[in-house]
């Protein structure tokens, strides 16, 4: 490398956006060339103190309130009404100009046409909820997917380690929480690594284990402070979920072991986490 | 006729009624979810976007140089971000946002017209003998944030916004080119030309002070 290579790459060398090959072969530059090693040295404490001395504009507290606000101003001005506004002329009494263009028209009709409406109204309330599945029926659709996703995607862990200790602490980094970790070797269900999933629009914790060939995702995410749900098992699309609530916790375990792998699954983590 | 006419009248006009009511009922029932949902929207959207405000406050200051502009862009970029929350996926809710305060202040910027946006190569500065000027110098000024705030609103807003996203949010280059809308290998030499500028301006600055 010459002094004309080195001096373009300085910005990304300082910034540590190169790739580690490029960065060694930089080094080995520097420790050759007095003149650009100055440079270098000079450029980042200049980057450095330009950094720390930038002001920071923060949004001052009235912003935050003007734009709550506005965001609620917002909600209310959705086109939503005209629902009531299309429905108006069934009240017949309250329009008198109405009353006056229907008294030629046959009674028989309008209440046709009004069972009509009352039918469609009907139908369009009760159909997406038969259709709609329920919040747990949904979640476990995503849920699965996740699962599925990280078995087809080459995309299981993003910290692959056996060790506790080297995958909570990795977790505990990257979330807003510390969720619990175990290994269950011991129990016949290894631990194979951790991953950030994102599910029912937040950042969740995935933890991975093994039961012999087959791979068992567990999803945790910070539960509401003291609330209890009874333990409930699912089978959905031909995967078995599991989920329960503990004092700080979510758990979702989705496989395609059978029932009382899962079961037995959740109660040796229940039991392990419970240990410390 | 007339009398079975009557009849038919009273009974359907009841019939008619009831069902009003019934539409009724079903239509404050649909609103009261359609309410439910967007709440629900609103809070999942506060969550994920209101801990960024301070970032995207900080962007649209640096970029209009103007505190009531910067906190009208904001309010437009959350009102933008809130419009379209329903097809954002990703999990990087800043650099999503940032990219919006960067458009809508943009946008701004060109209808002013008050700057040009792309150089502003100011002769007077230049020949005002900055070279004799060491970076030692300059790095023993650099704790004078006034001198470098005046210094940075002199740049370029390509350059202020690189310095902004690079030096305060830290961000990569990959996030500054998604977020500026340039190619990634664009960000390093236009950080090198941002900071080069920056530094040029600091020793005119303090040249003229002695």
């Amino acid at each position: 490398m010459n002094c004309e290579e080195a001096t373009k790459l300085m910005d990304g060398y300082l910034d540590g956006e190169l790739d580690p090959i490029t960065s060694q072969t930089i080094e080995q530059h520097l420790r050759e060339c007095p003149n650009c090693d100055q440079a270098y040295k000079t450029h980042g404490s200049l980057i450095h103190a330009i950094g720390n001395a930038t002001p920071y504009y923060r949004a001052p507290a009235e912003l935050r309130e003007r734009i709550q606000s506005s965001l609620r101003e917002e909600i209310a001005e959705r086109p939503m009404r005209d629902v009531g506004r299309d429905a108006q002329p069934l009240f017949p009494r309250k329009q008198p100009e109405l009353r006056t263009i229907l008294s030629g028209a046959s009674w028989n009709w309008l209440a046709l046409a009004a069972t009509i409406l009352l039918a469609a109204v009907i139908g369009w309330n009760l159909l997406p909820r038969l259709q709609r599945p329920g919040a747990d029926q949904f979640l476990a659709t995503q849920l699965i997917a996740s699962h599925v996703r990280s078995l087809m995607a080459n995309h299981l862990t993003d910290v692959a380690s056996s060790d506790q200790h080297t995958v909570k602490p990795w977790l505990d980094a990257k979330l807003d929480f510390a969720p619990p970790v175990v290994d269950l070797t011991g129990e016949g269900f290894p631990l194979v690594g951790g991953r950030l999933d994102y599910l029912d629009n937040r950042t969740v914790a995935a933890l991975v284990y093994q039961r012999r060939k087959h791979f068992i995702n567990l999803f945790v995410w910070p539960g509401e402070a003291g609330a209890t749900r009874p333990t409930m098992a699912m089978s959905h699309q031909g995967y078995q979920l599991l989920h329960w609530v503990n004092s700080d916790f979510n758990y979702w375990a989705v496989s395609d072991v059978n029932a009382n792998d899962l079961q037995t699954f959740k109660q040796q983590f229940e039991l392990q986490t419970s240990h410390r | 006729m007339a009398a079975p006419l009557r009849v038919d009248y009273a009974f359907d006009a009841e019939d008619l009624e009831s069902s009003a009511k019934i539409v009724k009922f079903a239509i404050v029932k649909k609103h009261q979810e359609q309410d439910a949902a967007q709440e629900h929207e609103l809070a999942s959207f506060e969550e994920t976007m209101l801990p960024h405000m301070d970032a995207a406050h900080n962007l649209a200051k640096w970029l209009l140089r103007n505190e009531q502009d910067a906190q009208d862009v904001v309010q437009e970029a959350y009102l933008r971000a809130f419009k379209s929350f329903g097809g954002f996926r990703g999990s990087n809710g800043r650099a999503w946002l940032l990219t919006i305060v960067r458009n809508t202040s943009y946008t701004l910027l060109k209808k002013n017209r008050t700057v040009d946006l792309t150089t502003t190569f100011d002769e007077e500065i230049h020949t005002a003998g900055h070279e004799s000027v060491s970076p030692a110098t300059i790095l023993e000024h650099c704790e004078n944030a006034e001198l470098i705030k005046e210094a940075m609103d002199e740049l370029p807003a390509e350059f202020r916004e690189v310095l902004a996203l690079r030096h305060q949010e830290g961000l990569s280059y990959k996030e500054i080119a998604d977020i500026a809308q340039i190619p990634p290998g664009t960000v390093m030499s236009r950080l090198a030309r941002a900071r080069g500028k920056l530094r040029e301006y600091l020793a005119v600055r303090i040249g003229k002070e002695k």
